[in-house]
Order: C-alpha cells, then structure tokens, then sequence
C-alpha cells in the first residue's frame, strides 16, 4: 500500500521525482539561498545593489555552470541540477538567477561547446569560481525579438578582428570582466555577414557598459549596455566553430531551461506567502482563508504551480537524455514565466495593502516577473516558435501589407 | 586523529506549527508532515570534527541509527567532507529512545575501528532529551563531556575540550578516547556542501548493518524501549488574546500596563 498524503507545497510528489544527488544539491542551493541570500534580497532590490561578494559564495559552493566538466571547473552535473539550483535562487530574487543563468549558460556554455581548448583553459575556471563575471551580448537598441537583424559589425582586419556597434538590456554587462558578443563577421569572403562569436575583455580599447537607470523590475540585477567602437578582438577570442544564429540560441535554450524551473521557485514562494497572509488575516471575523474568492485563487495557483513543476521535471529530464528541442523549451519558458506572472500578481491581490510593501515580498517577485516574461524570448514570441513547429509556417514576418 | 560523528535525523522543527501532526497510533509525529533533516546539533557535532580534521589531519565516519532515508543524512555528511559513512538500519517503525539508540549505537562501534573521539550533537530538535551522548559514553565506558563547543589536541594522547556553561566555559583535558556532545557557538555553524563534493559523496561507499548484524535483536531492541513509554501525545491548544491597555499620558498607559502585568501574574 503507498502512503496517501496531501502536501500543499508539492501536491503531486514532485520533488520524489528529482534524483537523490540533484535533491541535494537542491538543499544545499535552498541552504544557501535561505542564510545568504534572502537578508540581503530587500535591500539590494531597494539600493539597486548587486553585491560583487555573491559571485564569489555562489563560485565556492559550485553554483555557476554546475553543468560544466569537472576539468574545467564545473561540477558535471546534471542539467536538472541546474534547474533546481535556479528554482532556489528565484524563490529569493530573480536578480540572483539572473546572475547564474548569465553566467553559467550564455558565457561558460558558449565557450565550453563553441570555444577553443586555450579560451576553455583561460575563462571557465575563473568564471567557475566567480573570480570573473561575465555577460552575453546579442540584443541591440533597434534588434531585440529580430536579433538576425543585428547589425553590429566585426571587420577582419590583421591578427584579428574590429568590432563597432551596441548591444543592449545586457545583465551584468555593467561589472562584467569579459562578454561574450555576437557580431556580423565581414572578412571579404564567402560568409561575409555571417554572424559569430567573439569574447572581448574587459580594459579592451573602445568598450563600454553604461548601465540602464530607471530599471522598475530586477532591481538587484546590473543591467547595461555594450558600446563597442572600434574595439580590436585578436583571432584567439574569435569563437572558431560556430557560424549563424544557432549559437546565440543554443546559449538562451539554456538559460530558458534554467527560467523554467526558476519560476517555479517564485510561483511557489508567492503562493506560500499567499497562504500564509491569508490564513492569518480575518476579516469581517473570519480568516480570509475561509472566503470562496480566496480559496479558488489558491486552487488557481497550485493548479499552475503542479503543472509547472512537472513540466520542469519532464523537461530536466528529457534534458539529461539529449532530447530536448528548442520547441519543447519554448513551451515551457513561456507556459511557466507567464503563469508565475499571473500568480505573482494574485498573490500581491490577495495581500490587500500589505502586499505594496516590499517587506512581504510578493511585489518584488511581481515585478521580477514582468522582466521575466519579456527577456530570453516573450511570451509571444515563444508562442510563435510553437506555431511555426505545429503548422511547419513561419509567422515571424508579417506578410500581406507591403505594396 | 580519528573521529566518529553520530548523526540523527529527524522531522523539520522549523515546521509550521498548522502543519505540525501526530499520527494514528497518537504515540509518535507523523513523518509526513514535515521533511526529515539532519539535526542541527548533530551538524554542528560533524563541522567541530571537520575544523579539527582541516587544522590536524585525520579521518572522520558519519554513523546514523535509523530508517533508510537516514541515507539522506550520512551522505549530506559525506558531501561535508567526511571520509566514510555506516548505519544501523532500524526497520521496525518505532523511533527508539536515547537509552536504545545509545545501545545500538555502541554495538556499531564495537564492530569499528577503534575512535579516539567520538562525537553527538548535544540534544535533537524532536525530542531535546539531550541523554544520548552520555549514555553512549557509559556504553562505551568512555569519559564525557557535555555541551563542548570546540576541540584541540594536547599532546599526542589528550584533548582540550571547551565547554560552555551559563557564565562562561571550562577548558577540560581528557584522554583518548572520549566522547563529546557538541553545542552550537558562532564558528561551528555547519559548512553548506559544495555541488561537487555532493556528486563525490554519492559515489562514496555507504555501510548499512542490520540490527543482527550490529549483535542486537528487535526484541532487545523492543525490551529497552519498554522501561521509559510514551502513553499519548497531543498538542497543546494555543490560544492568544489582545488588549489595549488605556492611559490619560505615557506615564499612566506605563502605570496600568505594569498593574495588568502584576494581575495576570497572580492569575496564574
């Protein structure tokens, strides 16, 4: 006979589903998330202050590109210990996620899988420490959901290569050591205008990362550009395999993998502190938890949050076996982002007049979520890469109006 | 140096008190209503044995008495940094007392290389009795010591022990082998394992002995559960209440709330 009971954290068993090795690494990322992080969420949110000590933490404790080989500072895990790493760290702040998803999938896996043995050697263990942050470079002002469109040049010159344009809503960009940037490559041959790899320095001659002020949502997280005007990249930080969009995109797979499982770890934190106001609040002599209103919003929620947790489990683990495809993701980013955005802000509702102060958090987690909604691929845009899969037609380009 | 930790796990104390619940039997907490975790004491036992170990050199083994899921915990303990990991598996469904736990406990040991320390933490977050170490010790026949927050060597064959008390501590030299339950300080605060260790720990060899194996029966086992029983658990009704206490000024509001305060004292 199995044990029939309801947990109202984790319905459906969930995390029974995860291996014994990825829930511990789970506990030690919720661990940590919970001693370190969680002080210092409020303020940093409020100050717009990234503490550059947590790259450092989270480098000890194995948190950035826990997915690379051990030889080059990783911890070879698995992509789902990925995903709960993100799920912890979201549940505090997804300032914090952001940083992690940056750093382990658009900077460390472009170089594990695109770079040569020599940029392997020099970058990833320092990046796997946290001894140096980096940032990925593909959005600019005019070219965000087109980024084929882009038109930041990088013209072969000797020895290497110059790169002029702007990139920008760059996370990390602002204290980053080292970007990671795609560039149109001109070299006078056959695959000019072809998009590539390059990673550039910080110190390089004709860089700059401004930062964006005014940012409303993912306060904690250093948000700039990427001003490049006639920056010298040598040969040896070309990319050298890797031709075409499919390099950015494996990148932000990665990192959408990883916004998969961390929304899951806002949804439910929102909802755990819907629960927890509601049940302790009374209103006209009653809890609040006892109204019909309250008790289907809450239905709602871990309705969607089991759903997101499956689909985050089925995804890891479709992951792990190499049969994940950029569709499959796209489902699930946007599935999971929108729905985490939706019950961030029925959380903030339900919270009356408390919920507009940070102190109870779910605001925070609700406006993180609008960032997470839009960046790695909006709700829409993901929904058009599911239509072009069902139906084989692409809809990207409007058609029809032009005369 | 050689060190064995024991380590206890237990339900979640930090459990809301809602989800908190005892189960049918109205003897024991019911295991679902809260994750099981290693205790704190028992973490800050193993960081003590791991400081020690980083400063001198040695070899520490995680020990647990318990269901299966005590893996959980020996292996959290490998991932920390310890060497080697054994348990006692306890199929039976009963939780077993300090006085058992510290039988079955002894048992293992005696099939173990010999310890020159070992290691409890100073009371567990379900029950806080706080017995099992020294009764370990007087199984063992070994010297102990309670409520030590910090180890060193002295010479080859004696520890300095500090133990806290209410105004201070005392420094205590012991022979080797000792036994110590640890309490928490500031600088015993566990270490949080790194990804990597965690993936080494579960490769590492875990050792799980039946109770037959350790030399006890479930009937021995049974019988010295019986000298001290549990009749029946329930929890306590909270109940809380608010009032405003009234003044013309601060001074009178103070005046009243110290008078209220003096009546619900004789109250009660």
């Amino acid at each position: 006979m199995g044990t029939k009971t309801f947990n109202s954290n984790d319905i459906y068993h969930f995390e029974e589903l995860i291996s014994q090795e990825d829930r511990m690494i789970m506990d030690a990322a919720r661990e940590y998330a919970q001693t370190q992080l969680e002080p210092r969420a409020l303020e940093g949110n409020q100050d717009e202050q990234f503490d550059i000590g947590i790259a450092r933490e989270m480098g000890d404790l194995g948190l950035l590109g826990v997915f690379i080989p051990e030889e080059y500072g990783g911890a070879g895990s698995s992509y789902t210990a990925y995903g709960v790493i993100n799920r912890e760290l979201d549940r505090v702040d997804s300032a914090y996620r952001s940083f992690v998803s940056v750093q382990s999938s658009l900077v460390m896996h472009p170089i594990h899988v695109f770079g040569t043995e020599e940029q392997r050697q020099k970058y990833l263990p320092r990046l796997a420490t946290g001894e140096i942050i980096g940032c990925y470079g593909l959005t600019e002002p005019d070219h965000g959901s087109d980024p084929g469109s882009m038109i930041t040049s990088a013209k072969k010159i000797d020895g290497g290569w110059k790169l002029n344009g702007s990139k920008t809503w760059i996370t990390n960009s602002p204290i980053a050591d080292l970007c990671v940037v795609w560039a149109k490559a001109y070299d006078g041959g056959d695959e000019d205008g072809v998009i590539r790899g390059f990673l550039i320095e910080r110190g390089t001659e004709g860089l700059s990362t401004p930062k964006v002020k005014n940012k409303m949502s993912m306060r904690a997280s250093p948000t700039g550009e990427i001003v490049m005007q006639d920056c010298f990249i040598p040969n040896e930080n070309a990319l050298p395999d890797i031709r075409g969009l499919k390099g950015p995109f494996s990148c932000l797979n990665n990192a959408r993998f990883g916004i998969v499982w961390g929304v899951v770890g806002v949804a439910e934190n929102c909802y755990q502190r819907a629960r927890d106001y509601v049940l302790g609040r009374t209103q006209f002599g009653y809890p609040l938890a006892s109204m019909q209103l309250i008790q289907t919003k809450l239905a709602n929620m871990v309705t969607d949050i089991t759903q997101m947790q499956l689909l985050a489990w089925r995804l890891g683990d479709l992951k792990d076996k190499d049969r994940a495809t950029p569709e499959m993701v796209s489902l699930a980013k946007r599935n999971n982002a929108g729905a985490a955005l939706n019950i961030a802000r029925v959380a903030r509702d339900m919270l009356g007049g408390n919920g507009i102060t940070g102190d109870f958090r779910v605001i925070h987690h609700m406006m993180n979520m609008e960032t997470v909604n839009t960046y790695e691929g909006t709700y829409d845009i993901h929904g058009l890469v599911l239509g072009r899969a069902i139906t084989e037609i692409q809809s990207f380009v409007p058609r029809g109006n032009d005369q | 140096m050689n060190i064995l930790v024991c380590l206890k796990q237990i339900l979640d104390p930090e459990v809301p008190v809602r989800d908190f619940a005892i189960d049918g039997s109205g003897l024991q907490a019911d295991p679902n209503c809260a994750n099981q975790m290693t205790n704190i004491f028992c973490e800050n036992a193993l960081e003590t044995a791991l400081q020690l170990k980083d400063a001198h050199g040695g070899k520490i083994t995680v020990l647990s008495f318990g269901p299966d899921s005590v893996k959980d915990s020996l292996r959290k303990g490998l991932a920390m940094k310890a060497n080697e990991a054994f348990m006692v598996l306890n199929n039976t469904g009963h939780q077993p007392d300090s006085a058992a736990t510290a039988k079955v406990l002894a048992k293992a040991i005696g099939k173990m290389e010999p310890f020159d320390l070992v290691l409890t933490g100073r009371e567990a977050g379900d029950w806080g009795a706080g017995q099992t170490g020294g009764l370990l010790a007087e199984e063992l026949g070994l010297p102990y010591s309670a409520f030590v927050d910090e180890i060193e060597p002295e010479g080859e064959d004696r520890l300095i022990l500090r133990q806290q008390t209410d105004s201070g501590w005392n420094k205590i030299s012991a022979p080797k082998p000792v036994v110590a339950s640890i309490t928490n300080s500031d600088h015993n605060l566990p270490r949080i394992p790194k990804t990597r260790d965690i993936i080494l720990a579960n490769r590492k060899p875990l050792t799980s002995w039946s109770l037959e194996e350790v030399g006890i029966s479930e009937d021995e086992l049974a019988a010295e559960q019986q000298k001290a029983r549990i009749k029946l658990l329930s929890i306590p009704e909270g109940k809380s209440d608010c009032e405003f206490i009234e003044g013309d000024s601060l001074e009178d509001k103070i005046d009243n709330l110290a008078e209220r305060i003096v009546a619900i004292a004789r109250s009660v």
